[in-house]
């Protein structure tokens, strides 16, 4: 009797990653087409308005791209975290928190000039996002608790606390009732770009390309890879692993909660609950698409931030804009499954057990 | 506060614990065999809207209830697909799964939200059970999935200590060369324990949508299967200890509604925050009795099993 096997290649497939995202793209597109014919619409037609409103013209770029920031941020803190083998998965209440702290910036600084409260209130998530951060890092660091547990039981006491903040002390009095935060002034908005796009784009990829640099090019970074790879090498090296990992975390909520004061102050016009829309969560198929690559994170955030803005687009078409979300975890599980094939060869075995016990 | 409002409480804590116990349930067996699966979330999700759609067209609550447990057990098998067999991380594919869970219910359940519900699962009666003051109410007139959680807790638990299967399962997910060795499958069990994670998941959401709320809408789940995760770590990975953990969750979940009508002056909105930060400070209180004896957590949890790398 004969079995299939996965035995490990010698040597990773070379281009394996870039062709398993393309084989799950397609893979994601085609199971769009089953959903979309079963609900009863025309694919084509459909693809083809997501194509036109995220791709289609400068203005469709410029959503996109707007789009993409957050993504990219919360990709790229998933990413500096992965370099070193930690999992934060409370980007998404990293970005509440950046966007809390900048929102209450932009409160205090009533009649500041326009730079100066913008730059203060994209200090001030960055902070917002590295103090939410810093409790799982140490508690990571000194007694080894799992980080992945702490940051993401965090996720929903950051969104409560916003909750409370916009049902209570933040809540507009003109919003008659509403549990709604007033309208951020002028000052507070990010300059604009090129049509919608703003300046928060420039600013993703300058600090995106920037850890590009620091972990490809520094010795921190190269030292973050050998923490990663193996703490016993780690430690022969003199490096302290318990530093290591209390900076990367933090520095990690740092970079997420600057996707949320970017995300307010670019893109929203008041603080609210929703205002995160799963992009912690996404951050982080983006950072596995990637491969934790600074490089990968830009580019695959970009595709992700098309696929977002083109199924909110068809939401006028009368289909449901849950089905980019559908489109986007089925680009993940395709991506996966053909990267095993990267990795991994099929061996035909003989099922007895001298052959399978080699 | 007036008895009535006191038995009310009470009554809904047991309730509440169920539906968080179930979910619980399904993610304990899952990484007592070295599985993490962080789709609950979604799972809950797909379990809520197929419960619903399923007693909109049959109009028979049992059925509806079976199929959500059907489909969310495969479901949840794309977990194991990916986890188990492809080797991919347990994080990320844990994540989709709650990301695409929450999307297709979504997707799915557009056509019912606002609809009456075909067919609810009415309480059970017990007789003259159900006429005794306070425990009648509180116990004994409860949906008869609360009943099925009880049921389902007891049998984990045997199942888990008692039996070989029990003790393979376990193996799984402490060493998992070991249990191949003796001869068993760890691939089989390991997509067996995802599969009664999600259908356990399953069962929980359609407990939402057939008798708890019965209706349908996005984002019903509310972040119960994050609480539902956390019940596993909250409880040591032992069956009776989250039990305990769900009353207790599930009793914070039925004050939040009830904090006003108690005359207390909390925000309901921070009272919900305690489930989480309770499940930190477990964490800790775990992590740092670990350095002087073994850890509570199965030691192969969220490691990929390879025989020929063994």
């Amino acid at each position: 009797m004969t079995r299939l096997v996965l035995v490990r290649r010698e040597q990773v497939l070379k281009g394996g990653q870039p062709l398993a995202f393309l084989i799950g793209l397609v893979f994601a597109m085609l199971v769009g087409v089953v959903l979309l014919l079963i609900s009863g619409h025309d694919p084509l037609a459909i693809y083809g308005r997501m194509v036109e409103a995220s791709l289609g013209s400068p203005r469709a770029w410029s959503i996109t791209l707007n789009r993409a920031v957050p993504l990219g941020l919360a990709g790229l803190a998933v990413a500096v975290a992965g370099s070193m083998g930690l999992w934060n998965i409370g980007a998404e209440g990293q970005i509440l928190a950046g966007a809390m702290m900048a929102a209450w910036v932009a409160r205090l600084g009533e009649g500041w000039a326009s730079p100066l409260l913008i730059t203060a209130m994209l200090v001030a998530a960055v902070v917002g996002g590295a103090l939410l951060a810093s409790g799982p890092a140490v508690a990571r660091a000194q007694i080894g608790v799992n980080e992945i547990i702490t940051t993401l039981m965090l996720n929903e006491v950051a969104l409560r606390l916003l909750q409370w903040l916009i049902h209570g002390s933040w809540k507009d009095p003109e919003s008659h009732g509403f549990p709604l935060a007033p309208m951020l002034p002028d000052e507070a908005r990010l300059p604009g770009l090129f049509e919608r796009a703003h300046w928060g784009v420039v600013i993703a990829l300058g600090v995106i390309a920037l850890f590009g640099l620091v972990a490809s090019r520094t010795a921190w970074g190269y030292e973050l890879r050998v923490a990663g790879s193996s703490g016993a090498t780690a430690r022969y090296a003199g490096i302290s692993l318990k530093r290591k990992i209390t900076t990367v975390l933090i520095l990690s909520g740092g970079i997420a909660g600057l996707a949320g004061g970017i995300e307010l102050s670019g893109n929203a016009d008041r603080i609210t609950e929703g205002i995160s829309a799963g992009y912690g969560f996404a951050g982080i198929i983006v950072a596995a698409l990637a491969l934790l690559r600074p490089s990968g994170v830009a580019a695959v955030a970009l595709l992700f931030g098309a696929v977002q803005v083109g199924g909110l687009s068809i939401q006028t078409m009368g289909v449901s804009s849950s089905v980019s979300t559908i489109l986007q975890a089925f680009i993940l599980f395709g991506a996966i499954g053909a990267g095993v094939f990267s990795r991994y060869a099929v061996r035909r075995v003989n099922n007895d057990k001298t052959s399978s016990e080699s | 506060m007036t008895e009535a409002s006191m038995i009310g409480l009470l009554s809904a804590t047991v309730s509440f614990g169920a539906l968080l116990y179930l979910a619980a349930l399904g993610e304990l067996v899952t990484e007592k065999s070295g599985i993490l699966n962080l789709g609950v979330e979604g799972m809950m999700a797909i379990g809520a809207v197929t419960g619903f759609m399923v007693a909109l067209e049959t109009n028979n609550p049992w059925i509806a209830f079976l199929a959500a447990i059907v489909a969310t057990a495969v479901f949840a098998l794309l977990h194991g697909l990916f986890t188990v067999i492809l080797g991919a991380e347990q994080v990320v594919s844990g994540l989709s799964l709650t990301i695409l869970g929450v999307g297709l219910a979504a997707f799915l359940g557009k056509g019912a939200v606002g609809r009456p519900p075909g067919a609810v699962l009415a309480p059970v009666d017990w007789g003259p059970l159900s006429d005794i003051p306070w425990v009648g109410t509180i116990f004994f007139s409860q949906s008869p999935v609360v009943y099925f959680a009880v049921l389902a807790g007891v049998a984990v638990s045997l199942l888990l200590t008692h039996t070989s299967v029990g003790l393979a399962l376990r193996g799984a997910g402490e060493s998992a060369s070991t249990v191949d060795a003796a001869g068993y499958s760890v691939t089989a069990i390991r997509l067996a324990a995802v599969a009664f994670g999600g259908a356990m998941a399953g069962a929980s959401g359609a407990y939402l949508t057939l008798s708890l709320t019965p209706q349908w809408a996005e984002g019903l789940t509310a972040g119960r299967g994050w609480i539902a995760v956390a019940l596993v770590i909250f409880g040591a990975w032992r069956p009776g200890r989250a039990a305990v953990g769900a009353v207790l969750f599930g009793g914070l979940l039925a004050l939040k509604t009830r904090l006003q009508t108690f005359g207390v002056d909390l925000s309901p909105i921070l009272l919900s925050m305690l489930p989480y930060l309770l499940t930190i400070a477990v964490l800790i209180v775990i992590s740092i009795r670990a350095r002087n004896r073994p850890s509570a957590a199965p030691a192969a949890l969220g490691q990929t099993y390879r025989r020929e790398e063994r």
